[in-house]
């Protein structure tokens, strides 16, 4: 009997490493790559935050219907920050400790991204914001990368596009008093002289407010030949449909924030020919683009605007550049995303990551027609546009 | 002109307020609570207001059901919510008024959508007049008009009839009120109806101006009625009236004189500030 033993003993080694290398070969097929990801799921930033859930799912079922990452199932960790510092940081912490995901995106305003890029730097982990513009966020370090524009940019844009393709010179100009809005009015005034555009008036507006009577009356007043507004949806609505209840007819430029369809539900014919900077690219030639509003639009109940489609895109990207780097290596896939050339952005084409890991990328123009948002201009003059590089 | 212009807006903000601020500062009369779920009602109303409105073609019709279901949601408040807490200190109470606030919103947006609600059909806005020179549109036209009859309305009945006589009574004095034989809980109930009623009216009203309506909209209101009401000598209707169209023209001048260094927003608060130094009794010191 003993004699035997050890022959047993090695036929069952055998089958043990037999159903050992089986499982191995089985695993990559089961074997999930998580991406963690924070979005404003309740709390007062809750409407962007649902859509961008929304987006971040359909970026997944995107991502593993053309062969997952590096041949795995992809997969969220989906956590709630509303848009405070406080749970960015505690859901950092979570996704990297508890969860152990070695890739992160923001899906979250600026203050969150902000909170939680020191977390995942930290970590090594790589980090996209979304949609978070506040500019710390990349100066935190070389794994915080961002998908948008910043303000500045944005700014400039306008300005440009006001005093070149318009050909307007006089204008008065309105912006919402928080970063965002002041950013972008600061990367205007900086453009200004450049396009031979004057400022007239310059107000702004808390960004719960939704009574503009005196601002535009100040805008009546100065009889400008444009308006240019920084500010979102929900309060470039209101705004818009004030100014020309007033009889100011001008053009108005909006900024990017203004692309969603509530806005044209919200001012209806008022905002006929409103023109926007950085808004998405809705021509019926960008397929990518329309798949993804018409399946946002079927998931979520709602039209899909840039929160959603940045959101997306980051996400897209994250799996595109580990793909790239062709492992999982936190490092490798770093270094994957800073060499990122001419991504296809929802927005635009990404043509790459300057060194302090902002986008290149040009910006379109959209107009209202019909009660629709259509594609009238591009700004690609990559020089003006440059992200701040420290 | 420009400075009609901005009074104009100025006097239109402040009806706004005073019609929401009137039913704060009757409750905190009554009651002294700070019921600051009003906020919440006055939001009720403008969502009413847009989807009976959509649903029906009428805006009118629309109103009219926002009224009364806010009445009736209002004196609900009183009942299920203040009723069981007047035998603690009035801080308890304000907790709960600031839950059901916090509450509401979110059943708001649970409801009705993240994304807030606009009229299918709503020309008013963008209909135009022009008046001795002023351009003026429909909403903002009803908006003095009907917050003046109200407000009005609302005076007569508290001088000319014996329930309005009784109520005054009541919101001074209850004890002494309730010894003449005045109903004290139909005055409770009766205050609450007018209070929502009236921030039904406003939440409606700013509801069309807007063509949109949000599941926060109630929140800036709250804290600017808070101020109105204390500005206004916390409890007077007189002083209420008087610090909500203050506020408005303080509000509309503001935004342009210092709003590039001061929120809007803020300048509610700096107003109130400045004048609690000057006059701690408020601006017409009624409740000194």
């Amino acid at each position: 009997m003993k004699a035997h033993f050890p022959c047993v003993s090695a036929s069952t080694l055998m089958g043990a490493a037999v159903l050992a290398i089986g499982a191995l070969a089985i695993s990559p097929a089961v074997a999930q790559v998580k991406i963690g990801f924070q979005a404003p799921l309740t709390g007062p930033a809750a409407t962007d935050g649902v859509s961008a859930k929304v987006a971040s799912e359909l970026a997944i079922e995107r991502i593993n219907a053309k062969g997952g990452i590096l041949g795995q199932k992809a997969e969220l960790v989906t956590y709630d920050d509303q848009a405070k510092t406080e749970d960015a940081v505690f859901t950092a912490n979570k996704l990297v400790g508890q969860d152990g995901v070695k890739f992160a995106v923001s899906g979250s305003y600026s203050a969150s991204g902000r909170a939680a890029a020191p977390i995942f730097q930290n970590a090594k982990v790589p980090f996209i914001s979304a949609y978070g513009v506040h500019p710390d966020i990349t100066r935190t370090g070389n794994y915080a990368f961002r998908t948008v524009h910043l303000g500045q940019p944005q700014g400039r844009a306008a300005a440009k596009f006001i005093g070149d393709n318009l050909g307007k010179k006089r204008i008065s100009v309105i912006s919402m008093d928080n970063d965002y809005g002041q950013a972008t009015l600061e990367g205007f005034k900086s453009a200004v002289d450049q396009f031979g555009v004057k400022i007239l008036g310059e107000y702004s507006y808390p960004l719960r407010d939704r009574q503009f009577g005196s601002i535009v009356a100040s805008v009546k007043r100065d009889n400008p030949e444009a308006v240019y507004i920084t500010g979102y949806f929900f309060t470039g609505g209101p705004l818009v449909t004030q100014l020309r209840a007033a009889g100011i007819t001008v053009p108005i430029i909006g900024s990017q924030a203004f692309d969603a369809q509530k806005l044209i539900e919200i001012a209806g014919s008022a905002v006929e020919g409103v023109y926007i900077v950085g808004g998405l690219n809705r021509d019926p030639s960008n397929e990518e683009l329309k798949t993804y509003l018409a399946d946002f639009q079927k998931r979520a109940g709602y039209p899909g605007e840039n929160v959603g489609a940045t959101v997306y895109s980051a996400i897209v990207l994250m799996a595109d550049a580990i793909n790239r780097a062709g492992t999982l290596d936190p490092a490798k896939v770093r270094d994957a995303l800073a060499n990122t050339k001419d991504f296809p952005h929802l927005a635009g084409k990404l043509v790459s990551f300057n060194p302090l890991r902002e986008i290149n990328m040009p910006m379109n123009v959209n107009i209202v027609k019909d009660g629709q948002f259509r594609h009238f201009a591009w700004i690609d003059d990559l020089k003006l546009l440059a992200p701040p590089t420290e | 002109m420009y400075y009609v212009d901005l009074f104009l807006n100025g006097l239109i903000f402040g009806s706004m307020y005073a019609l929401m601020a009137i039913g704060l500062t009757l409750v905190y009369g009554l009651l002294r609570i700070l019921h600051i779920s009003h906020a919440a009602v006055y939001a009720l109303g403008a969502f009413i207001t847009v989807i009976v409105a959509n649903a029906t073609g009428s805006i009118a019709l629309g109103m009219l059901v926002a009224v009364v279901v806010s009445a009736i949601f209002g004196m609900g408040v009183y009942r299920v919510l203040y009723q069981p807490m007047l035998r603690y200190p009035p801080y308890v109470a304000m907790i709960a008024s600031i839950g059901l606030l916090i509450f509401m919103e979110d059943a708001f947006r649970i409801i009705f959508g993240e994304q807030g609600l606009t009229f299918t059909r709503n020309p008013y806005p963008t209909q135009i007049h022009n008046l001795f020179g002023i351009t003026i549109n429909t909403v903002q036209i009803a908006m003095i008009v009907l917050s003046t009859i109200c407000l009005v309305a609302l005076a007569l009945f508290t001088t000319r009839t014996r329930m309005g006589i009784a109520w005054r009574a009541t919101v001074s004095n209850p004890t002494i009120a309730t010894s003449f034989g005045v109903d004290a809980i139909k005055v409770r109930y009766l205050n609450f109806m007018i209070g929502s009623a009236l921030a039904a009216l406003a939440g409606g009203l700013i509801a069309l101006l807007n063509n949109f309506v949000e599941p926060t909209m109630g929140f800036v209101v709250s804290y600017k009625a808070l101020a109105i009401i204390v500005l206004g000598g916390l409890g007077s209707m007189r002083g209420t009236l008087i610090a909500a169209l203050a506020l408005g023209l303080v509000e509309s001048f503001g935004t342009i004189w210092v709003g590039s260094y001061l929120d809007r927003d803020a300048l509610a608060f700096l107003f109130l500030i400045i004048v609690l130094m000057v006059r701690p009794q408020g601006l017409t010191g009624a409740h000194a």
